[in-house]
């Protein structure tokens, strides 16, 4: 290798996302990969905790997705106590994750995703962004984006009592039930859900569908990689969020296993590189053979679009109707193409939405007992939900008395960093010659990993000051050679 | 209350917790004074949080390099400057301005960034470092000051219960006293 290529946000605290690029002597790509932040001295902090605590805190160690550590926590508890929760614990809990998946989604459908989709890979580099989105969609329908959020984040406060670190989920259920008049609350935020996600998705078919060059970008091969899948699913193999089994489908759209999270272990595994501190899970059950695609390669996805891979169709019916318009527009299943998350994550926005309006509307969501007190002795807890970017593994053993003896985590990013080392890989091989990087590598590269909405705020929150991406070339005694800066 | 003071940071993780640490500490101090918040989150997960005030002062860490542990770096909006990130998640102070403003959610005219330098990687469980725990009682003074500042320059003014701030701050107000007013002129600005 001689030299190094980084492009880096220069960021308020190590571990943001970098992308490396390693070159080989004669100038062409020798490696490719994302570097996501590791969660330094989780396990060592937790350790002597009570494992109640968690869902407290390992919902503080992401200032994006906190439910979905919330939930996971809050299951794996439930695993750890062997107790079940009584229905309408159960209920509530998957109305405010489906609540927390549709806010999720609609962000990141406009606001994150948008400037790829919306506002399009050939617009201006000044237009692609939030603001971009904004004047492309109107100003009414970004207002809306907000009033939808702040219905759903209103209803998730009422009911967990705080919006951003929820503190209802409790082993065997959660803290308190649901009133008549939080349930009607709860109805009309579902009923404006669903009505914005189908707004949401005329907007789609609108700047997206109607585009023919657009379709023709997201089933190209640069964006294409042929690797399994994994996702939940319920007893019906449909898509779900809260809890289910975990299925894996191969690169031809056959089941490869199914499994309990109890037994993700027997699963999934993590390959370790020496140049790099990241792990990159991969199927235990084919093995690591490398940063390669194929059925030989252990390598798997997570995320919306492996979410519908692995399912064999949505559990409510207009998310099944849009559900089928995808699979004809771009199958036969499963979907290979990177950039189809985004199509996924509006039929699972519109599915979300649906489920929300099903649970509110349930009488039984009322019943007052919402939780069935644990009188187990505690040793061991797995606890899973699909967060809005995939499948989000909390472990946790304990002694008898409850208190934390080792934790393990496996979030969405790390399940994906595998396949998104393929995606930046494959842009780089394709736009880099000679050493010479193509001005495109960085439309490309953030493209293809905006699409899986890698999460790099599981340790960090926001960020004041001034970022930039910036591409280094450096040679093999590491001297600066070229440095691209975009600010 | 017109004046936020926001704490940024996950109290477990080291230096990080240094912006939550300095708010919690002026709590009082500041009762009556400013709404003090705290938050682990991130990004545009912040965009309301801003929102009714019309002064803001974001205590966060900050990892530039450039300067030692426990130095503090204050800026304003305008020197931020924009964010452009892999993940929007991200997005910066500038970007939830911006857009909080051209939907017309407000955002405080006058927003202070007080930013501590931190030493290294952030380490679960880990108390923080010499140097930026020693920044916090400066810190917490320099935080008091600004809202101290903010309210003499209102009360100069003779309106002590309007405390916008910015070139326009002479324009009428909407009716009601909603901030709506203010974020249409900022949209416009």
């Amino acid at each position: 290798m001689s030299r190094e290529i980084l492009i880096d946000p220069v960021t308020r605290l190590e571990g943001h996302g970098r992308i490396h690029i390693f070159l080989d002597a004669d100038g062409g790509v020798d490696r490719a990969y994302l570097q996501i932040p590791e969660l330094r001295g989780f396990e060592k902090f937790v350790q002597g905790r009570r494992a109640e605590d968690m869902p407290q805190i390992t919902s503080r160690i992401c200032g994006v997705c906190p439910m979905a550590h919330h939930m996971a926590a809050t299951k794996a508890l439930d695993d750890l106590y062997q107790v079940d929760p009584p229905p309408a614990g159960r209920k509530i809990r998957e109305l405010l994750y489906n609540a927390f998946m549709v806010e999720d989604h609609a962000l990141h459908f406009f606001f994150l995703g948008g400037p790829d989709f919306i506002v399009g890979p050939d617009a201006p580099r000044h237009k692609r962004n939030i603001l971009g989105v904004i004047d492309a969609v109107g100003l009414e329908v970004g207002k809306e984006v907000i009033g939808v959020r702040k219905q759903l984040r209103d209803l998730v406060a009422a009911v967990a009592g705080k919006a951003i670190h929820p503190v209802f989920g409790l082993p065997g259920g959660v803290s308190r039930s649901l009133s008549g008049e939080l349930q009607q609350q709860a109805a009309a935020a579902a009923a404006r859900a669903v009505e914005f996600s189908q707004f949401a998705l005329g907007a789609f078919r609108k700047t997206v569908l109607g585009n023919p060059g657009y379709v023709e970008l997201v089933t190209s091969e640069a964006y294409t990689h042929r690797t399994y899948y994994m996702g939940l699913v319920d007893e019906a193999n449909k898509v779900t969020f809260y809890d289910g089994t975990l299925r894996v489908v191969g690169p031809d759209g056959k089941e490869l296993l199914t499994f309990t999270g109890r037994d993700y272990l027997d699963h999934v595994a993590e390959h370790v590189e020496p140049w790099t501190y990241m792990k990159f899970c991969f199927l235990k059950d084919i093995g690591w053979h490398g940063f390669a695609d194929g059925a030989a390669s252990g390598v798997y996805s997570v995320a919306p679009l492996a979410r519908l891979n692995v399912a064999d169709g949505m559990a409510t019916p207009r998310a099944q109707e849009v559900y089928e318009e995808f699979v004809t527009t771009l199958g036969p299943k499963p979907v290979h193409h990177t950039l189809a998350n985004h199509w996924a994550r509006i039929i699972e926005l519109v599915y979300a939405a649906e489920r929300m309006a099903g649970l509110a509307g349930d009488p039984q969501i009322t019943d007052p007992q919402v939780r069935t007190l644990p009188t187990a002795v505690p040793r061991e807890g797995v606890g899973v939900v699909e967060a809005p970017r995939g499948t989000l593994f909390h472990h946790y053993q304990t002694d008898e008395r409850g208190l934390i003896t080792a934790a393990n985590l496996i979030v969405a990013t790390q399940n994906n960093a595998a396949r998104i080392a393929l995606s930046v890989d494959k842009a780089a091989r394709a736009l880099i010659r000679n050493g010479q990087v193509d001005d495109g590598l960085l439309n490309q590269v953030e493209m293809s990993f905006r699409a899986y909405d890698p999460c790099f705020g599981c340790s960090t929150h926001s960020l004041p000051g001034q970022m930039a991406l910036i591409v280094e070339v450096r040679d093999a005694g590491g001297a600066l050679l070229q440095e691209i800066r975009r600010d | 209350m017109r004046t936020l003071v926001l704490g940024l940071g996950n109290e477990y993780a080291g230096d990080d917790a240094v912006g939550v640490l300095a708010v919690r500490a002026l709590r009082g101090e500041l009762a009556g004074d400013a709404e003090v918040v705290e938050s682990a989150a991130s990004g545009l997960a912040l965009l309301e949080v801003f929102a009714g005030h019309d002064g803001a002062v974001v205590v966060d860490s900050i990892r530039t390099g450039r300067s030692p542990a426990g130095t503090i770096v204050e800026a304003g909006l305008a020197e931020l400057g924009p964010a452009i990130a892999p993940s929007l998640h991200q997005a910066g102070i500038p970007e939830l301005a911006a857009v909080a403003r051209r939907l017309g959610m407000g955002f405080p005219d006058r927003t202070r960034v007080l930013a501590v330098e931190v030493a290294g990687p952030l380490t679960f469980g880990a108390p923080l470092s010499e140097p930026v725990a020693a920044a916090i009682a400066p810190l917490g003074r320099r935080i008091l000051d600004q809202v101290k500042r903010w309210a003499s320059e209102d009360s100069r003014r003779g309106r002590p219960e309007d405390a916008g701030g910015g070139p326009e701050d002479t324009l009428p107000r909407g009716p009601g006293g909603t901030r709506c007013t203010t974020t249409t002129r900022s949209a416009r600005s």
